[in-house]
């Protein structure tokens, strides 16, 4: 076994992998991702532009067997819309196993999938892979947080498809004083504004010392509507250059967990 | 047609003829009705499609007279897609009766008897759908097609599971290469610049095999531990299979899939009805 498994860089299976599939549809808004397996877990990450970073995070506990080589990075672009289909081969009513395998620089990401309910079927995919461009290293340690709010997640999906879609700004408000969260859309003629108090159902926790206002491009923010889709709860994080982040906890039926995780940059004052 | 189920079925079969084509022939013979598809694009030519249906196992009734006595047939062009949305409320209908009739022009005319949800009595509706009766001197064009002998028959796992894989795969790339071997495997596989995927099934039923397969070396991969001469294959429009493969709306009992290698996929349903519905699918070769 030991032997097999040291001729790639990666090696991975699981029992399904639907889960990954749709949280894989969840940032797919660019045609390729950088998939990145470190001992902890794999991740992908697309970017928009350079101003928004979409990560999907699945730690090794969700798969039943995960092997790194050590000393090696095993970093590379991929299509993660081919990956979504591939792992969906088998259509979305159906549970099938997942195995995974990477030779090393330059060779395909060689995947296995059989469904759970036939057995007399196999498919095996040779995806593609390019060498990765860097990541954008948005995360800065030196800067401090000013406020953290953890929010229900169909709420606040709620409370996003509620806003008006032409709009281009929103405009955050971070308040320790009532109304503590506020939500200003700005549009061709109006303005419209939803308030949030720590006291609402949505609010899991609030901790804010100083009122802020960011603003940001709201087609931004609503990219991570698909993966809101398919949250519990997510963590928003205000840092003190503007930089947000927000940390989705994926629904999922046993105790392991996944993630995504957004970085979205602000829009400057004019 | 009195009875629920044929005429369910019979619906079913013209909602799947419509999404293969716009036009459509019907010939109406002595035993059988046939649903004859040819491809548009390429005029008289052999269809893609030929479905024939006993007449005894779906209606109670059936009279027709033909031209003479050599001649016993009629032939009628007509959109499909007419007489699928025309026979959808058969779902729920009594009865269905057909004739041909002569209105402003000549009509298939569908007489269904519905069950009024409110009183005991029935609803009439009745439906004129134009028709084209073919003359004689082209009913050549609609002859059953001469089929080259398939150098395997294959049957077919269940058509949903297929249908999903292809409907997958189509996102992918436009031409999928069906492979059959003499040992029941069968194979899906499309290739792009960014992924091959392949879909194997086992342990499938070989009907027939004709081989073994001439391969010229230069463009068959070289298959480790397979004996070429034991494996045909097919590359063929996605598109094209998929919509065949939506034929799964039709209650069947098997689906045999015949491969002449490189040239021609010839799929084949037969329902419990003796109903038997077949699809021909040109190869693609560079």
């Amino acid at each position: 076994m030991d032997d097999a498994v040291s001729d790639y860089y990666f090696t991975a299976s699981m029992d399904s992998g639907k889960t990954l599939c749709s949280l894989l549809k969840a940032i797919q808004f660019q045609e390729s991702a950088v998939l990145c397996a470190l001992p902890e877990g794999l991740k992908l990450t697309v970017e928009e532009g350079k101003c928004v970073q979409a990560s999907a995070y699945v730690p090794s506990d969700n798969f039943t067997e995960y092997h790194v080589r050590d000393n090696v990075d095993v970093m590379f672009k991929i299509s993660i819309a081919v990956l979504a289909e591939c792992l969906n081969i088998f259509g979305s009513g159906e549970e099938s196993s997942l195995k995974m395998y990477y030779r090393g620089e330059g060779s395909p990401l060689l995947l296995v999938l059989q469904p759970q309910s036939v057995h007399n079927v196999m498919t095996d995919c040779e995806i593609s892979t390019q060498t990765a461009d860097s990541v954008l290293e948005l995360r800065d340690e030196g800067t401090e947080e000013v406020a953290k709010l953890v929010l229900k997640a169909p709420a606040f999906l709620g409370l996003l498809a509620d806003l008006e879609r032409s709009c281009d700004v929103i405009e955050l408000k971070l308040s320790p004083e009532h109304p503590n969260v506020s939500i200003v859309t700005y549009g061709m003629q109006d303005r419209s504004c939803i308030d949030v108090p720590k006291s609402s159902d949505m609010v899991q926790s609030f901790s804010c010392e100083e009122p802020v206002t960011l603003r940001y491009q709201l087609h931004h923010i609503r990219l991570i509507m698909k993966a809101l889709a398919i949250s519990t709860k997510v963590v928003l994080r205000c840092s003190a250059n503007g930089l947000l982040l927000l940390q989705l906890k994926l629904e999922k039926e046993d105790q392991r967990q996944m993630f995504s995780e957004f970085y979205i940059v602000p829009l400057l004052d004019d | 047609m009195i009875d629920a189920g044929p005429m369910r079925e019979f619906s079913n079969i013209v909602t799947t003829i419509s999404k293969l084509s716009k036009e459509c022939v019907l010939r109406v013979a002595e035993d059988k009705l046939y649903f004859i598809v040819s491809d548009e694009n390429n005029g008289p030519a052999p269809p893609i499609l030929w479905c024939e249906i006993p007449e005894s196992m779906f209606f109670s009734e059936y009279q027709m007279v033909g031209l003479d006595d050599e001649h016993k047939d009629i032939y009628l062009g007509f959109g499909a897609a007419n007489l699928a949305r025309s026979l959808l409320t058969l779902k729920s209908a009594k009865s269905l009766k057909m004739k041909l009739t002569k209105k402003q022009c000549p009509c298939l005319t569908l007489e269904i008897e519905m069950p009024s949800s409110t009183s005991q009595q029935t609803r009439h509706v009745t439906h004129d759908i134009p028709v084209v009766v073919i003359p004689r001197k082209m009913w050549a064009d609609f002859n059953e097609p001469k089929i080259p002998y398939p150098d395997i028959s294959i049957e077919l796992p269940p058509l949903k599971q297929l249908r999903t894989t292809i409907d997958r795969m189509r996102t992918m790339a436009s031409e999928v290469v069906v492979r059959a071997s003499a040992e029941g495997r069968l194979t899906l596989q499309i290739r792009t610049d960014m992924a091959k995927v392949s879909t194997r099934f086992k342990d499938l039923k070989v009907e027939a095999f004709g081989g073994p397969i001439e391969h010229s070396d230069s463009e068959t991969e070289s298959q480790v531990n397979e004996d070429m001469s034991r494996i045909c294959y097919c590359r063929v429009d996605a598109k094209k299979l998929a919509i065949f493969l939506s034929a799964d709306q039709i209650s069947h009992n098997r689906t045999i899939c015949s491969i002449v290698h490189k040239k021609l996929i010839i799929l084949c349903l037969q329902t419990q009805e003796n109903v038997r519905l077949q699809c021909f699918i040109t190869g693609i070769v560079y």
